[in-house]
């Protein structure tokens, strides 16, 4: 069965050369970023710090001493680098100024895997749909519901996103109060819990990611079988076993309550992202499969016998994902921006909102923080979409041996 | 492998009977195939040549029914093995491709796609194919052995096509060509983009896998000179319309159609006589206009008024070898050439 794939990720395959560059790369990157997010504090004068720290209505006398001298601001400036990366990397983050004194890394730790879920959710569809409809949209070209869904797409990437959202909540939540108007759970629903709702989402993280992974895999697989029909067999088998698994891990769970009560939540902050962020991924990857379906290749796959859907999945859609797979990398990027708008409009309490509020409140440490960890969040982001794209193309492992 | 060398009766498996196909354009209809008919018989080689442009591909694209989106057919029928293939519903038409009638693409630099293995690319074709269906294990042996028949190392099969040369993936697409043991194998201009040493060292090889296997090929090309050293009958075409066919030895020593005899007057030969080099001069004729009676009667030295009102039906001369002109009887042995 492993005939032919056996050598793709066996010890100094092109692919492993592949990732262990991207991967020297992202680190080299976080430590540039590291720095600059360092030097552009030194921007701010010593002494105001302290006048701030003074200031500071939330901060005891001891905690001013303790800030202070953890920055080691009598010491030269290299030195006071040294300390911070020391620190930044042994896990201490010292404690927040606006919520003393909350440690800054359980701040962090509460908030990140919220950014998580909800970006990660919302990209997942983006990709999924908006794939599928572009894929179709060029395949049909020229028939009916092509110039609709163009325009309806185009309309949707165009958009002003702030005010589409609320005009979203104003519609779904007030309107017609299918879903709450904000946030991130019901304080209600939560009192008492034997659980914290942080807990309860990374288990719906890693049971969503379960999912997709088995399905996902075994449909891979299901591809290197001999005999077509059960192919398909274990195809659908995948689909059923893997939802079939999902809901009855859930129904016999006993945080099903509070589980709802996230879901209820990520429903419009993941709805107004996809539809915002399939429209993008369905217009390039339109173009991309009108391009493909020119190719030479397409038509050896036809006079092979090949039927049109597997032409189209087999050949046209499988190399016209190259491109969509490069949106990607941009895509996980603007998470960073696009982060603290949603967040922000939705009332998702994630990294986001963390880092607007920390920047308001002139809470440093937070800020430094957060702004570190959206960084590796978008370099990770990043380095997956990048891995993702030599895994599909085999082109890019040969060059990227240069 | 299984040798279909089954050369019992004189029926053609492939007859190709008066077909016309144009291209619907915004500019109008290019009459790209006008009346053309030709036939293959089991075994046999076929050579298709012409000009730039005078319809060879798309007469191989019609044969797959691979024809543009714009393309039409006006009439005449392509049988195949007794069955129209013009009347087939797709998935009939597809059930024949590459298990009867597989194909060597022009510019096969680009026919394979990028992103899969090259053994893959051939395996999915037997999967479809081949009844009953190879296990995994057998699929890699067939397919070792059709590269080791096209001179290829079979550890490549489990390359990528852009770890390939140009000769090596021309050699490979004609290992997958053959990986159906189809009855026709449609070779356009499989070498043109190659340098002349891997051109003739593939030409070679195609030639003793035919001979070895026993199947028919139609080998399409512009180099008359190719033509000739590979097959055993051909065609002439010219601006759609197939102006001589019959033997290849008899065209191509003694062509009738002053179109084929000017073509080869222009072709130095170096085993021949030789040859004044007499021009084929102007232009093909634009096939959204084309000329009305013969249409090589603008450039033809021959030319009279018969054919500028007429057009020439494809007539048997003798022995197989039929003529589309009026005049092909004041056509000169080539080797007198053309006085001027
Ligand atoms: N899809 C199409 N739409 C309109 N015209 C076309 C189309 N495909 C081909 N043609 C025209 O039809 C004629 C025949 O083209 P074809 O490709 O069959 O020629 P060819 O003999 O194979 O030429 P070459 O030696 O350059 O490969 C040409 O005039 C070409 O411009
Ligand atoms: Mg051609």
């Amino acid at each position: 069965m492993s005939g032919y794939h056996a050598n793709a990720f066996t010890k100094g395959s092109p692919l492993g050369r592949y990732v262990i560059k991207r991967f020297v790369q992202m680190v080299v990157l976080f430590l540039v970023f590291f720095a600059l997010s360092w030097i552009a504090l030194q921007a701010i004068p010593g002494n105001s710090i302290e006048q701030q720290l003074r200031l500071n209505p939330n901060l005891p006398p001891e905690a001013i001493t303790q800030a202070l001298a953890r920055r080691g601001l009598d010491k030269p400036p290299l030195e006071q680098f040294w300390l911070y990366t020391k620190a930044f990397f042994t896990g201490d983050l010292g404690v927040s100024w606006s919520r003393y004194p909350q440690p800054v890394s359980k701040l962090i730790a509460e908030r990140l895997p919220r950014t998580v879920m909800l970006f990660s959710v919302a990209l997942l569809f983006q990709y999924l749909i908006g794939f599928q409809a572009g894929k179709y949209l060029a395949w049909r070209r020229n028939k009916r519901g092509e110039i609709a869904i163009t325009i309806a797409g185009v309309s949707l990437f165009t958009v002003f996103y702030p005010w589409f959202g609320l005009m979203m909540i104003l519609l779904f939540a007030v309107k017609l109060g299918w879903v709450p108007t904000n946030g991130f759970i019901v304080e209600a629903t939560w009192r008492g819990a034997p659980v914290s709702a942080n807990h309860v989402m990374v288990i719906m993280f890693f049971s969503l990611l379960a999912v997709t992974a088995f399905i996902g895999l075994t449909s891979w697989a299901s591809s290197r079988l001999d005999q077509p029909n059960r192919r398909r067999l274990v195809k659908i088998g995948a689909w059923v076993v893997g939802l079939g698994g999902f809901w009855l891990f859930w129904a016999t769970n006993q945080y099903l309550v509070y589980a709802k009560d996230v879901a209820v939540h990520l429903v419009l902050p993941v709805s107004v992202l996809t539809m915002v962020g399939f429209a993008g991924v369905m217009l390039i990857t339109r173009t991309s499969m009108l391009e493909t379906m020119k190719e030479d290749f397409v038509t050896t796959a036809r006079a092979k016998g090949l039927s049109e859907a597997m032409v189209r999945d087999r050949h046209a859609a499988r190399t016209a994902l190259l491109p969509v797979s490069t949106s990607l990398v941009l895509a996980v990027a603007t998470v960073i921006d696009g982060g603290i708008i949603t967040e922000s409009i939705f009332g998702w309490p994630g990294m986001g909102q963390l880092l607007l509020a920390s920047v308001v409140s002139e809470d440093i440490p937070v800020a430094l923080a957060a702004f570190s960890f959206t960084g590796i969040l978008a370099l990770l982001g990043h380095f997956a979409a990048d891995i993702l794209y030599g895994v599909l193309d085999p082109r890019i492992r040969v060059t990227s041996q240069g | 492998m299984t040798i279909s060398n089954e050369v019992s009766n004189d029926a053609p498996i492939l007859d190709v009977r008066n077909v016309v196909m144009h291209y619907r354009t915004e500019k109008g209809d290019v009459s790209a195939i006008e009346n053309v008919s030709f036939s293959l018989k089991s075994g046999e080689s076929f050579g298709l040549v012409g000009e730039s442009g005078c319809g060879k591909t798309s007469m191989a694209m019609a044969l797959l029914q691979l024809q543009a989106e714009n393309a039409t057919f006006k009439g005449g029928e392509i049988v195949l093995n007794g069955e129209d293939m013009l009347k087939m519903n797709p998935a009939e038409v597809r059930s024949h491709r590459w298990s009867d009638i597989s194909m060597v693409f022009q510019g096969a630099m680009n026919a394979w796609n990028p992103v899969h293995r090259v053994g893959a690319q051939i395996k999915e074709a037997m999967d479809l194919h081949i009844r009953p269906q190879l296990s995994h294990t057998e699929s890699r042996e067939r397919i070792a052995s059709l590269f080791e028949m096209v001179g290829l190392d079979p550890e490549m099969m489990d390359r990528y096509p852009h770890e390939f040369s140009g000769g090596m993936r021309q050699r490979a697409i004609i290992a997958m060509a053959l990986s159906c043991d189809p009855q026709i194998i449609i070779a356009d201009e499989p070498t043109t983009a190659l340098d002349v040493i891997v051109q003739d060292q593939i030409l070679t090889e195609l030639k003793k896998i035919q001979h070895d296997l026993g199947m028919s090929i139609i080998y399409i090309s512009h180099d008359i000179a190719v033509i000739a050293e590979v097959t055993d009958r051909m065609g002439v075409m010219y601006a759609g319309k197939m102006v001589e066919t019959g033997p290849t030895i008899e065209v191509f020593h003694n062509p009738k159609h002053p179109y084929a005899f000017l073509l080869l007057s222009s072709t130095p030969s170096i085993t021949g006589p030789r040859r004044k080099l007499a021009p084929l001069e102007g232009e093909p004729p634009n096939l959204l206009d084309p000329p009305p009676g013969c249409r090589f009667h603008p450039r033809c030295p021959f030319v009279t008024d018969q054919c500028r009102t007429e057009e020439p039906p494809l007539a048997e001369i003798g022995g197989g070898h039929r003529v589309a002109c009026w005049n092909w009887e004041s056509v000169p042995p080539l080797s007198e050439g053309l006085r001027k």
